[in-house]
């Protein structure tokens, strides 16, 4: 019972940090209908970037965050306005789109794995191993720390999308692109926005993950996946969707290390996902994503 | 009306059988009029089984735009299938790579069944998902892959010599395939799934079964070229055949080459198989990074690759005449 416990709340700490990772693509989705199959390559970016902070300048990985958002941010108006802007949308777009981004994963892997070679890395801290004692149960003080800065970000990111002048042009896009340019909304400026704001939260959330995982250059096409499902069980627009698809997830992540041999936990999530499709193919909240 | 044309079918063109006709001839004849050094061989039959998996990678990826990440889970599969049933050696070899590419085909409708109702962008995350999934769980599966140090297949010298041909006619069989596909009313039905999904299902074409009978076919092929591509290594290894770049792989040629043309994949095949004999030679290390340089600037310039070149020359030379 006490171990249940335990895995339950080490869950719920992954599932911060899932939800924020995800939240990054449902919300480039839900505005400019482009999947950013180069989130993965974000989030592997992110982490690079952590690690290369903490052992050159020793800059603490948390407080690089800010730096993260800020280099997230600029490569994705980079990659929006040099590249994604000139292609087409709409059904016969997305596959372009797709394989264009997919080219953009792939240099960025190139570009890592000449720079820092494919071998794995860790970002270690003087706090890494320490605990501390949660409900009668250790918890790794790292995690802890990055389900706050998870949760806040996410909270962060809610109050701008809901609050701000910027937040309602990005949801009015989001809803009828069309219609944003007749009341004068500069559509192209929110789509280079929002397009940086997904891309920062990939890297933002990559740093996050390699204090937490060893990575290699290759490191987040597992969690691209996991993005994925979390998106299509939760919905679009909506972060407590996310949330609690995100929940979802690492429970079952969680539990299947109990249950099944490790080399198979890394098939979990694309077992779910397909369940997910075959049982609740509109997802749990918000917008539909699929058809 | 001459009495020869009725004994092709309408939408066969003549001159397409008889390039089709010419270049069979031409490629079987080649090892005994010529001299190829042991490389070339190698070279030729591997660029063979490589053009049949990009035509093949097309039905789906470009004839229903379906764009699959994942397609080295077949290649592998079929591979290893075809790998486990020559070492029984109860059968002649053709029979494994037939059971090799049946079991891939199988396995392609196991897991594309419930996704390809995912539609573009969210179909192809699925796909690495399932590229993943099958290398990490068959890497680990020892008794049947051998794990990482993979199977030694029973295949003397004189059969591996032979599968020069083996491969020509199953490429020969590959490329009628895709002409037929293109020219059926399967091949309209993708048309119409890859316009606009609920159009065709509104005008009654039968988007679940379409979809899947293609990947379905599209798997079976790759499969049966994973069993002659182990067969001539004599060896079959779970990270070669599983890994992302093999995946990457059909996914550039097709792309190269112009996806959802008929025999551009072909075109972008030949050219993949040379490139990345230099690559592999002069930078070993920059491979993949070039890979994606190439794709994201044919994506940005010519989507359809050399064909979109070829149909833009074509337009030149006849300018009153629409080339597509």
């Amino acid at each position: 019972m006490a171990r249940g416990l335990e895995l339950l709340l080490s869950a719920v700490l992954l599932a911060g940090l899932y939800a924020m990772m995800a939240y990054g693509l449902g919300l480039i989705y839900g505005v400019l209908r482009i999947v950013n199959l180069n989130h993965g390559g974000m989030i592997m970016v992110g982490a690079y970037l952590g690690w290369y902070l903490h052992e050159r300048a020793g800059i603490d990985p948390y407080l690089s965050l800010p730096i993260a958002a800020v280099v997230g941010f600029a490569t994705g108006v980079v990659i929006y306005g040099g590249l994604v802007r000139y292609l087409p949308r709409g059904p016969a777009g997305g596959v372009q789109s797709l394989l264009l981004l997919f080219g953009v994963w792939l240099v960025l892997r190139n570009v890592a794995y000449l720079q820092f070679t494919g071998n794995d890395q860790a970002i270690r801290t003087d706090y890494s191993t320490k605990a501390v004692v949660v409900l009668g149960s250790a918890l790794s003080l790292n995690r802890l720390i990055v389900f706050a800065l998870a949760a806040l970000l996410l909270v962060a990111l809610d109050l701008l999308l809901t609050r701000t002048y910027l937040g309602k042009a990005i949801r009015a896009v989001a809803q009828n692109a069309d219609s944003c340019r007749v009341a004068g909304i500069d559509v192209e400026r929110i789509y280079t926005f929002t397009f940086g704001f997904g891309t920062a939260l990939a890297t933002m959330a990559g740093l996050l993950l390699g204090t937490l995982f060893p990575f290699n250059p290759t490191f987040g096409a597992g969690e691209l996946l996991k993005s994925f499902v979390i998106v299509v069980l939760g919905g679009l627009g909506s972060v407590l969707g996310t949330a609690v698809a995100a929940l979802i997830l690492a429970i079952v992540e969680v539990f299947a290390i109990l249950l099944l041999p490790a080399y198979l936990t890394g098939a979990v999530g694309f077992v779910l996902l397909v369940l997910v499709l075959i049982f609740r193919p509109g997802g749990l909240f918000g917008q539909r994503v699929l058809g | 009306m001459s009495t020869w044309r009725q004994f092709i079918p309408e939408w066969l063109s003549p001159a397409v059988l008889a390039v089709f006709v010419a270049a069979a001839a031409v490629l079987h004849a080649l090892p005994y009029v010529v001299a190829l050094s042991p490389y070339d061989h190698n070279q030729l039959t591997l660029a063979f089984l490589f053009i049949a998996t990009a035509l093949a990678w097309n039905w789906i990826g470009g004839f229903a735009g379906q764009i699959s990440f994942g397609h080295a889970a077949m290649f592998g599969v079929g591979g290893f299938a075809a790998a486990r049933a020559l070492q029984m050696q109860v059968a002649p070899f053709w029979v494994p790579w037939l059971l090799g590419g049946l079991v891939a085909g199988a396995y392609g409708l196991a897991w594309g069944h419930p996704t390809l109702r995912l539609r573009g962008p969210y179909f192809s995350i699925a796909t690495i998902g399932v590229g993943e999934a099958t290398r990490l769980v068959l890497t680990y599966w020892q008794g049947f892959t051998g794990g990482a140090s993979g199977l030694a297949l029973p295949i003397n010298a004189q059969l591996k010599y032979s599968l020069y041909w083996y491969a020509l006619y199953f490429l020969a069989l590959v490329a009628i395939a895709s002409y037929a596909i293109r020219n059926s009313r399967l091949g309209l039905g993708l048309l119409s799934i890859k316009s606009d999904v609920e159009a065709a299902a509104d005008v009654g074409v039968p988007v679940v079964f379409c979809q899947d009978l293609v990947l379905f076919l599209s798997g079976a092929v790759v499969g049966v070229a994973g069993g002659i591509y182990a067969s001539y290594f004599s060896f079959i290894e779970p990270s070669d055949m599983f890994g992302f770049d093999r995946s990457i792989s059909f996914v550039l040629m097709a792309v190269i080459g112009g996806v959802g043309t008929v025999f551009g994949p072909g075109l972008g095949a030949v050219v993949f198989v040379l490139l990345r004999q230099f690559l592999i030679a002069s930078y070993p290390q920059l491979y993949l990074g070039l890979y994606g340089l190439l794709l994201v600037l044919v994506v940005l310039f010519e989507p359809l690759g050399i064909s979109g070149l070829i149909f833009r020359v074509a337009r030149r030379l006849r300018p009153h005449r629409g080339a597509t």
